[in-house]
């Protein structure tokens, strides 16, 4: 049987509090009921975050260890300020790696240049009752993919927006250059610079903790997006962030335990000083540890019959709900989604990028269901380098293009709109060689979220001597 | 790897080798030898160590004093003039490997991780094992210039071949060649996509990427319209059908090639060409000067750890010179006092994996275990999805550290499956000069630290943690796995 003493979304705390109560040792004074909302109580309630750091973890794996030096000096919180301020809000950021089509997956059904262009993969409109399988009807000129059926009552509801016709200014058309420039938030390829517009934009605002996970990225390198952040961590996956503890060391788990206290300490007098770009990732790895220890991501359990797809996009939203809920300081998650390079057998409304859709569709639409009343406290965009070529290609895939599809779901969003300033899909509307145009720059986008969402009111800096005009995309 | 594919595995492969207990049994057979000695040369050894760092992928115990014997020039020509031999330690080790000794049916059968994993289990003995460590270097520098990623289409089957064909054959030899090999290979075919550009209808993926990454560089001074004329002229390379039954070569296809006149980077190219256009595509490219500088510039970087213009102009200089000989332009540059006080460089994953395996002598099957551990760290081999290859840059890896220390822990307690290591042989070694009062731990302590950073342990701020760990007799495999973790042991 599984030991889900402490689960992230709060309904392990009676269990916990039992296990506590087998330690006599553990300081269990800290334990009360969970409110539901512990920062609207006007009480002076504990929050999630004091339990958590304060009690919850001391009184179980670390208390198992007995004398471990580790728990000792590790258990005690610093200050508690933040959890006692006002919520933070998390952005989620997810790139659809490879030029995601954007024609295909907010639908243009209003224009026949697009069912002209792409007579095999092209999506049937809404109304086109000869078809089985159409686009979703979003207003009177676009349509959603149908794979993504499961996003539709987040844009019925207003929580959802599609900006179309978006991009960048970059002309290579290259995924690197074009993925480079949108990473560093800069105009076009010629302008883009070695830091990220998110290591920036961290750069630039106050964190509101201490905390080693303020800005987490689920991948095994740090996208560009956090280059030059020093306070950004990239993990695989919080379940396998720990230190090794070797079969050999004799027998007792605490044991285990205890050569891994050893390790760490030993760590941190190795990471102690220097400035290198290693030795500070040290410290901040070490620091990390530390804090997901205290935490059993092993064990969450989403709320509200959230069904995640067992998929890396799937996965890694999963992840984020639960250091979300667990308060642990997260202001900026970063995920990835490749695959989506279609230049070869793309399909339609079946094939390999409606299985793409849905899994995207599914993990949002479960992310949203999980984080229930505190998806006002997070905004999720999803972007991708440039959208792809109009007309289909011999091989029934697409090529690249230059403008694409964004998407805004969440806390803020002034949803049920695709937003755009629609350039049009006729040969004398199309950038050479048959593209659509970017009639909305992307930092205009972002820096609108970074602005009302994270109050990030230094944005000159953030988009290198961009003014942004704002698209009202948001409440502030 | 779990018991049923073991299985699965065994019952596939004709030799058997990769079972746990036949590839111990070649173990036992042919152990890795300790060396005779690990004195290091006397003096200051850290520029000796930064160029053994560089040119290989760390000293093996003896290495450093048998360098310094020979002498750096010698050394370095050793390492240019690679020649086929190979240790028996290797050889019987690569013989289980069958991606490289079957014919591409049978190969055809296998599923297709088990052709990844053996294309990584080779790629981490050679790295290991081989006595030729420059040119194994230069096969990493290669793979990730010109990347496949094994989980598109048939990569993984088209890989073994494009491993021995392009980047291996030609790791240390002509650039234009290894150009020309690398557009015919299946693999670099069918991953850029360029099995489906077609007449009237092209693909734009290889040509673009063959100018961007390959060759000129995205600063290379070709254009959009340029791509599109390169992938015309790229119409008809295709990748032969139904590969499986024959050999998966390639074919030129004249049905699907666009035969009109092409302008590639200013020049005609006439038409009726057939093969030739392309043909003559990348004679164009590999004599551009913006190539020579592109090919400069990446092993400057790789090398030296900075684009030194110097440099970088006295390269493409050499490679213009001689066409592209890449023995040419690295001679010079291995050579140069400056190599020896460069900056440091963080050693990706894999160099990091391959240098704590080399420094502490291990014995490795390169299995799948090992395997696990390098993609926990984020470089599974052949599995980066861009064609632009494993970043370089340090920023890019700071994420890996925990995964880092955990191999380096699982090493040194001998918990990598297939791997093992001797720290008591290593410990114990006399061969370094000790205080006399030296108590026993501190003997082990001081001659771990002399192998894992030879040169640093004893001079920085690691005395005082050393003297700490020998003092509380902490366990060797502890200490092992602390210096592997170390700052210093991430950069080369």
């Amino acid at each position: 049987m599984k030991i889900d003493w402490c689960s992230c979304d709060g309904t392990g705390f009676e269990r916990a509090q039992r296990k506590a109560n087998e330690y006599p040792t553990a300081n269990t004074q800290e334990l009360q009921p969970v409110n539901e909302n512990p920062r609207i109580a006007g009480t002076p309630m504990l929050s999630r975050r004091q339990l958590l750091w304060g009690s919850a973890l001391s009184a179980t794996s670390f208390a198992a260890a007995g004398r471990s030096a580790l728990a000792n000096v590790s258990v005690r919180p610093g200050g508690h300020k933040a959890a006692q301020s006002t919520s933070p809000n998390v952005l989620v950021t997810i790139f659809l790696r490879g030029g995601a089509d954007g024609l295909n997956i907010v639908v243009p059904y209003g224009e026949d240049a697009y069912y002209r262009n792409r007579q095999t993969i092209g999506i049937a409109a809404p109304n086109d009752k000869r078809q089985t399988q159409r686009a979703l009807k979003l207003d009177e000129f676009f349509g959603l993919h149908p794979a993504l059926s499961a996003l539709q009552p987040l844009y019925g509801n207003g929580s959802l927006t599609f900006v179309h016709a978006c991009g960048s200014g970059d002309q290579t058309r290259s995924h690197f250059e074009a993925m480079s420039t949108m990473e560093s938030g800069a105009k076009d390829e010629r302008s883009d610079s070695a830091s990220g517009w998110l290591a920036r934009h961290l750069a630039s605002t106050q964190a509101r903790t201490n905390s080693p996970l303020r800005a987490v990225a689920f991948s095994s390198v740090m996208p560009d997006v956090l280059r030059g952040a020093t306070d950004a961590t990239a993990l695989n996956s919080l379940d396998d962030f720990h230190l090794h503890r070797p079969r050999s060391s004799p027998s007792s788990t605490s044991m285990g335990e205890q050569h891994e206290e050893g390790m760490h300490q030993a760590l941190m007098q190795m990471y102690a000083d220097g400035h290198d770009e290693i030795t500070q990732a040290g410290r901040e790895t070490l620091s990390v540890l530390k804090t997901l220890n205290r935490l059993a991501p092993q064990q969450y359990q989403p709320a509200g019959g959230a069904a995640y797809p067992e998929t890396d996009l799937g996965n890694g939203l999963r992840q984020v709900a639960c250091l979300i809920k667990a308060d642990v300081g997260l202001e900026v998650a970063c995920l990835d989604r490749g695959g989506w390079d279609t230049h070869i057998a793309q399909g339609g409304t079946d094939g390999w990028m409606a299985q793409q859709l849905n899994d995207m569709g599914q993990s949002l639409a479960a992310f949203t269901r999980d984080m229930d009343k505190q998806m006002r406290h997070v905004t999720v965009v999803v972007m991708t380098e440039f959208g792809r070529r109009l007309q289909e290609n011999s091989g029934l895939g697409t090529d690249h293009g230059r403008a694409g599809v964004m998407m805004l779901l969440g806390g803020g969003v002034r949803g049920g709109q695709v937003f755009t300033r629609w350039p049009g899909l006729e040969d004398d509307q199309l950038e050479a060689p048959g593209d659509l145009r970017s009639t909305t720059d992307y930092r205009d986008v972002l820096a609108e979220v970074l602005a009302k969402r994270l109050h990030n009111n230094r944005l000159e800096g953030v988009f290198l001597k961009h003014y942004p005009r704002f698209c009202r995309l948001l409440n502030a | 790897m779990q018991r049923r594919d073991l299985l699965q595995f065994g019952a596939l492969t004709a030799a058997g080798m990769l079972l746990p207990g036949c590839s111990r049994v070649v173990r036992r057979a042919l152990p890795v030898q300790s060396p005779d000695s690990i004195a290091l040369p006397q003096g200051d050894v850290a520029p000796l160590v930064r160029l053994v760092n560089r040119v290989s992928f760390g000293p093996r115990p003896g290495d450093l004093a048998r360098i310094a014997a020979m002498g750096l020039t010698r050394y370095i020509d050793e390492q240019l003039n690679a020649d086929d031999r190979e240790d028996m330690v290797l050889t019987a080790r690569l013989h289980s490997v069958e991606v490289f000794q079957t014919s591409a049916i049978e190969l055809g059968d296998l599923p297709e991780r088990a052709v990844v994993r053996q294309l990584q289990q080779a790629a981490l003995l050679r790295a290991v094992y081989s006595r030729h460590q420059l040119r194994e270097r230069m096969v990493d520098f290669w793979s990730n210039h010109f990347n496949i990623y094994a989980h598109k289409g048939w990569g993984a089957y088209f890989k073994p071949l494009d491993e021995m064909q392009v980047v291996r054959r030609h790791a240390l030899g002509m650039f234009p060649d290894m150009l020309r090999a690398s557009a015919h290979s299946p693999a670099m075919l069918s991953y850029l996509d360029n099995q489906t550009n077609r007449r009237g209808v092209p693909n734009e993926n290889y040509a673009r990427e063959l100018m961007e990454l390959h060759t000129l560089g995205v600063d290379g001074g070709y254009t959009q319209k340029d791509v599109q004329e390169v992938a015309r002229c790229f119409t008809g390379w295709t990748v032969e059908d139904r590969f499986l039954r024959r050999r998966g070569n390639f074919r030129f296809d004249p049905a699907q090639h666009d035969d009109g006149p092409k302008t590639v980077l200013g020049l005609k190219i006439p038409p009726g060409g057939g093969q030739q256009d392309a043909e003559r595509v990348l004679a164009i490219l590999a004599e551009h000067p913006a190539t020579a500088r592109f090919i400069a510039r990446k092993l400057c970087r790789y090398f030296v750890g900075e684009e030194n213009s110097h440099w970088v102009s006295k390269l493409a200089a050499i490679y213009l010179q001689t066409k592209g000989d890449i023995k040419a332009m690295l001679r010079p540059l291995l050579l140069s006092p400056q190599l020896l006080h460069a900056p440091p460089i963080v050693k990706r994953p894999f160099d990091f994996m391959v240098s704590a395996l080399r420094t502490l002598n291990a014995d490795t099957a390169g299995s799948a275990q090992l395997q696990e551990h390098l993609a926990r760290m984020g470089q599974p081999l052949y599995l980066w999805p861009m064609p632009d290859g494993y970043p370089s840059q340090t920023a890019a890896w700071t994420g890996s550290l925990l995964a880092r220390w955990n191999f380096a822990s699982a090493l040194a307690h001998g918990e990598v499956g297939g791997t093992s290591v001797d720290l008591s042989a290593l410990a114990s070694s006399d061969a370094i000069a000790h205080d006399a009062a030296d108590s026993k731990d501190h003997k082990q302590v001081r001659a771990l630290a002399q192998i894992i950073l030879p040169g640093q342990a004893a001079t920085d701020r690691y005395t005082t943690l050393l003297k700490q760990l020998a003092n509380h007799s902490v366990q060797r495999s502890e200490v092992a796995a602390l210096l592997l973790c170390s700052p210093q042991f991430q950069w080369r």
